[in-house]
């Protein structure tokens, strides 16, 4: 009977309803009586501009979940990948796939678990220094989120160690110095550990999540599909229904530094734009036009990026009266090259890496001719070059390293990445004496990040001046090894031992 | 003394650290980047050295050039005389 209190209905009486406890639940600010409010939210860590919570207070996102609904569908989502896992992730599941999508996981095994872990700790510092409730609780989820984002490429992929050893960069990778972990943490350190609140948000939400994850979320996935690879397709679809949960708190986070400092926010953006783009150029791109077999690739990279990333990113920054970045050309010049520059040079790297490479064949090649028109041929020149030392050294693993750089390749002193930005005629590289010590940039974006906080980047040493100052062992060998902890068994190497059908064919037709 | 110096080789798509000695001419220097970098461009049979936009005589020493720790170059196949843009 309504209003008669028994063992059985007691919660059905007394628990209110959603509706009347959530706003109360989310927006719980209150105003401090012995400590100030710059002392709580401290600049340095909440970020700039700091404003006082009277101009936060409207912060507001959409989703509005509660915990209990929050843990309800995580699990179900958990559930569900579980399920795909146990019909279709076994270990002769994955045995089937094409093997140089197999080596297009191997990169993701590696960047991305631990990758998500810093974006706990940067959730966590919103969590806490954010400046409204609303905000902080939406934050809680975003560090929640993240864990599970950790947990579950760990879980699928390491696993497979037991099949393949270079699996094991899946928790590794991270921990080494590698050149590749050197630049990724150089880019998370920067992007999530060590960050304010509010640039936090902007440069993982608003840049990383809202502008740069259908890279990975849709086009990576619907690849997979394509390839067969249905864990994997699963495991980014489902990461992705959080992402498009926590990426709301960059919005209006940006959207109130806009109103009080319009030039910050617009340094924010175009910084974090540049410095996303040369990663997932590398880890996404490579992937799309590479380790993805010609028949299962709807797309190519940069029609991808044309089609999820720049028309919506540009539409984007008008909506929040931001203006397009003042590199513009130079990215899209980038979105024809920057990738191929790169898999070009790590190809003849390939013993520094923990994921083995490709040729492109010469039907690969055709494709990639009419995909990237522009500066094709001086790649194509390479790949030329590339194929007669294989021709000359001839096939087999006693050739790896006759086709394989031996020079002290050279790296940008802001993304830490390879100098392969421009093009081979133009290679952008560009020196710079500051105080006492000298400076190289692949590219102008990357110079004026610096040069606009220097204090945050001058005393990072690249891979050259490690081991110009003897921190890094010169030879390569011993680089290989002690430095960055890769070994015979797991450093990358040619998928075919250099043994293409297209190559002999080509030696017997007198190429 | 070794010098450390960035060489981009003309076609190339990464630039290469090449250690060099202040008394080594600039053709050798040349050549040790185009060998550094045969693995990936077709080394050419004349080439000729850019610094800071000017090409430089193959017969003068590293320190003649002004060549620093940690400079840029380029090495390009020669061009045709006359022409001698360059970074």
């Amino acid at each position: 009977m309504q209003g008669t209190l028994t063992r059985e209905n007691v919660f059905e009486v007394h628990l209110l309803k959603r509706e009347e406890w959530l706003h109360l639940a989310r927006k719980l600010d209150w105003e401090y009586s012995y400590v100030r409010e710059d002392e709580v939210f401290p600049k340095i860590i909440s970020g700039t501009p700091w404003l006082p919570h009277s101009d936060w207070q409207d912060w507001e996102e959409a989703f509005k979940t509660s915990y209990r609904e929050y843990v309800e569908n995580q699990h179900d989502k958990d559930m569900a990948v579980y399920a795909v896992r146990d019909a279709v992730g076994r270990l002769e599941d994955i045995q089937k796939l094409n093997t140089p999508w197999i080596n297009g996981l191997k990169i993701h095994a590696a960047a991305l678990p631990l990758a998500e872990f810093t974006g706990v700790v940067g959730n966590l510092r919103g969590a806490r220094f954010g400046r409204d409730s609303a905000w902080r609780t939406m934050a809680v989820f975003g560090a929640l989120d993240e864990f599970r984002h950790t947990q579950i490429p760990l879980l699928l992929l390491h696993e497979l160690v037991r099949w393949d050893a270079q699996f094991d960069w899946t928790h590794k990778f991270y921990h080494t110095n590698n050149w590749f972990a050197i630049a990724a943490r150089h880019f998370f350190d920067e992007l999530t550990l060590g960050q304010n609140a509010i640039e936090f948000h902007i440069a993982t939400n608003f840049i990383l999540e809202t502008a740069f994850t259908n890279l990975q979320f849709v086009g990576l996935a619907s690849l997979a599909h394509e390839a067969g690879d249905h864990l994997f397709e699963k495991m980014v679809t489902s990461i992705q229904t959080d992402e498009a949960r926590h990426a709301q708190i960059g919005h209006p986070v940006l959207a109130e530094v806009m109103k009080h400092d319009a030039e910050h926010a617009q340094y924010l953006v175009d910084k974090w734009f540049w410095r996303n783009w040369h990663i997932f150029s590398i880890l996404t791109g490579v992937t799309m036009d590479y380790f993805t077999a010609p028949d299962q690739r709807p797309t190519s990279f940069k029609e991808f990026m044309e089609e999820w990333i720049v028309d919506q990113y540009l539409r984007t920054l008008d909506e929040f009266g931001l203006k397009k970045p003042w590199y513009w050309d130079l990215f899209l010049d980038e979105l024809e090259i920057y990738h191929h520059m790169i898999y070009a040079s790590a190809y003849t790297y390939r013993a520094t890496l923990w994921f083995n490479f490709v040729m492109p064949s010469p039907t690969d090649r055709q494709w990639l001719r009419r995909k990237y028109p522009k500066y094709w041929d001086d790649m194509d020149a390479i790949w030329e070059r590339v194929s007669d030392q294989w021709r000359a050294a001839g096939p087999g693993p006693n050739s790896e390293m006759s086709v394989h750089g031996q020079a002290m390749p050279t790296f940008c002193d802001l993304c830490q990445l390879p100098l392969s930005a421009g093009t081979p005629r133009n290679n952008t590289a560009n020196t710079l004496a500051f105080e006492d010590r000298n400076y190289i940039f692949c590219s102008e974006p990357c110079r004026w990040i610096f040069m606009k906080e220097p204090e945050r980047y001058a005393s990072h040493k690249d891979l050259v001046k490690r081991v110009l100052t003897g921190e890094a062992p010169a030879s390569l060998p011993d680089l290989l090894t002690a430095y960055f902890r890769l070994t015979p068994e797991t450093w990358g190497k040619d998928v075919c031992g250099g043994k293409y059908d297209w190559l002999s064919k080509a030696r017997s037709h007198g190429h | 003394m070794p010098l450390p110096l960035y060489g981009f080789r003309e076609g190339d798509s990464i630039g290469l650290l090449i250690v060099a000695d202040e008394q080594e001419t600039v053709g050798s220097l040349a050549q040790k980047l185009q060998e550094a970098a045969s693995i990936r461009v077709t080394p050419a049979e004349r080439v000729e050295l850019v610094y800071r936009n000017r090409l430089l005589d193959p017969s003068i020493t590293l320190s003649q050039a002004g060549l620093a720790a940690l400079d840029r170059f380029d090495v390009r196949e020669e061009r045709p005389r006359g022409i001698s843009e360059g970074r």
